[in-house]
């Protein structure tokens, strides 16, 4: 996957948390939780639809690393490279 | 597809179930389709015939009954996105039209003395009431009102067990009436301690009721039941009614099965009791710590003519005493406060085209005392009747209605509700001190629902979703 892919998978998957989930003004170095305002639960909601789609499995001590859109993309794409 | 009674949505059952649900009730339900969003094979086990809980409903002479709700609370707005109704639907994958909610027309406090205070929906109209029957109050109470909106009651607080409400309240308002007027209702909706509440429950419970509000199905629970159901069934999750589990097999802090009354064992991977925190313990094996008494209630249900009944009024809290106590009683009712409900009382509820409406009216119960006159049949029954029409007088008088042509339907006391959920000593809102994280000691088993703290029905299917978020969605 490219990088653009994968940051379209993602907001993919917000869109489906919050169908009024607005990326017009999304800064890609912010957290997502703070510029979506996404809650700690609609954020579990990423890691398990990562785990359905793509049988991902992230430890739980990697959830900080998909803060933001680039940190998911630098950490999700050696994981998701022959995706 | 249309789901006319519980028992039909039958999937098939996963042999060793990733999450194994303790409970049908409003937790259980929920706890188990947020689990099977990710993982089909998850299992409820119902020890009745139908789903529900302490929320059911249930069938006489052709009318359904509910068997507890009086409202919903929590009734937020749908662009409070935060809102614990909002985040629940989002966690459950459902929409707000799924549950098809109705706001309440407005509701009432009332003390002796004449002492009234009114609330909507619209926390604005309570603060012009505090300001009219309390105006020495208002700046404590405004205050104090952003006092609760800022304040997380979530938050960790190491080493802090329980923060009385009542302490803090009084500390703040200078009108100590104003303080029982308050707590009233929060009590009766929710509190599982005797005359107060921990601090993080008043601040849950404030916000459930006064700033976000009541509401009702516009059926009546089993379009709410059967609404959650059809999701479960959707995302292939199996129910089981008529399992009652008489064990939890388990060996070195691991949860292996449970056992069921005929001897059947079912394996799984994860379990998650929904059944009270010494219900649990029980299964285990395990004794239970001394604690404080647990409240119970009773209930009657009465139908009046709808011409005699107020329109304007869902819910009036009420306490006749110079005193508001909030206990058990020394006799087997506590007569002196209680809750009057009136159902069809919600805006655009669509209830039956009769001519007659229900009242449910609700006090404290003292549980030993029912189940010392249960010992006679007889005198259990007389004493249900009695409660019926002391009760019935009580609300005619709190109301200022007329009771003629009045209807006794169906009472319910602790030992009804004991016998009909497991709920230990009858007590609706469980026991008095909460295991918040859910952590029982095991490495695969944890407690949701009534015990873990949250309370109501949309706080109640918090519990379950925020446990399995917690604890197994990250382990499985």
């Amino acid at each position: 996957m490219t990088t653009s892919d994968i940051k379209q998978v993602i907001l993919d998957i917000i869109a489906d948390i919050d169908d009024e989930a607005d990326f017009s003004d999304l800064n890609a170095d912010k957290p997502l939780r703070d510029q979506l305002d996404l809650d700690s639960m609609d954020f579990l909601d990423i890691v398990m639809e990562l785990r359905k789609r793509y049988k991902l499995q992230i430890p739980e001590a990697d959830y900080p690393r998909l803060a933001t859109l680039n940190s998911c993309v630098d950490y999700l794409q050696p994981l998701l490279q022959n995706a | 597809m249309l789901i006319t009674c519980n028992p039909c949505c039958k999937t098939p059952e996963p042999l060793r179930p990733s999450l194994l649900v303790l409970g049908g009730g409003l937790s259980g339900i929920a706890a188990a389709i947020r689990c099977a969003r990710y993982f089909p094979d998850v299992l409820i086990l119902e020890q009745h015939v139908r789903s529900g809980g302490l929320n059911s409903y249930y069938y006489r002479r052709g009318r359904l009954f509910e068997t507890g709700l009086h409202a919903i609370t929590n009734f937020a707005p749908p662009d409070d996105k935060k809102a614990p109704l909002n985040l629940l639907l989002r966690q459950l994958g459902m929409t707000r039209g799924a549950l098809a909610l109705r706001a309440q027309a407005g509701s009432e406090i009332r003390f002796s003395g004449g002492k009234t205070l009114a609330f909507t929906n619209n926390f604005t109209y309570l603060t012009e009431n505090v300001a009219q029957v309390f105006p020495q109050s208002l700046a404590a109470f405004k205050q104090l009102a952003q006092w609760l909106r800022d304040f997380n009651p979530f938050a960790a607080t190491p080493g802090v067990h329980f923060r009385s409400a009542r302490a803090f309240l009084r500390q703040r308002l200078p009108d100590p009436l104003l303080t029982d007027m308050l707590l009233c209702p929060l009590s009766f909706y929710g509190s599982s301690v005797e005359n107060d509440m921990d601090l993080s429950q008043f601040a849950i419970m404030f916000r459930a009721i006064f700033f976000e509000g009541l509401c009702r199905p516009a059926g009546t629970i089993k379009d709410v039941l059967d609404a959650l159901l059809k999701r479960y069934q959707e995302l292939a999750g199996a129910i089981r009614y008529r399992a009652k589990v008489t064990a939890i097999i388990h060996e070195g802090g691991q949860a292996r099965a449970v056992r069921l009354e005929d001897g059947e064992e079912i394996d799984c991977r994860f379990l998650l009791s929904t059944i009270g925190h010494s219900e649990t313990l029980a299964l285990l094996g395990k004794e239970t710590a001394e604690e404080r008494p647990r409240l119970g209630f009773v209930e009657n249900i009465v139908s009046l003519p709808k011409s005699s009944l107020p329109g304007d009024k869902s819910i009036v809290f009420f306490n006749t005493s110079a005193k508001f106590r909030y206990a058990v009683p020394d006799e087997s009712v506590d007569f002196t406060s209680g809750v009057l409900c009136l159902p069809a009382n919600f805006l655009d509820c669509h209830g039956e085209e009769t001519a007659t409406a229900c009242l449910r009216t609700t006090h404290l119960a003292n549980y030993e005392k029912w189940r010392q006159i249960a010992t006679d049949r007889d005198r259990y029954q007389a004493e249900k009747q009695a409660v019926f029409v002391k009760s019935l007088a009580i609300a005619r008088d709190v109301l200022g209605i007329s009771c003629a042509n009045a209807v006794y339907e169906d009472s319910f006391t602790p030992l009804t509700v004991a016998y009909f959920t497991g709920k230990r000593h009858g007590a609706i809102y469980g026991a008095p001190d909460k295991i918040k994280d859910g952590d029982l000691g095991f490495t695969n088993l944890f407690l949701a629902g009534t015990d873990q703290g949250f309370l109501g029905i949309i706080g109640s299917m918090l519990s379950g979703v925020s446990m399995v978020n917690r604890h197994i969605l990250p382990k499985l």
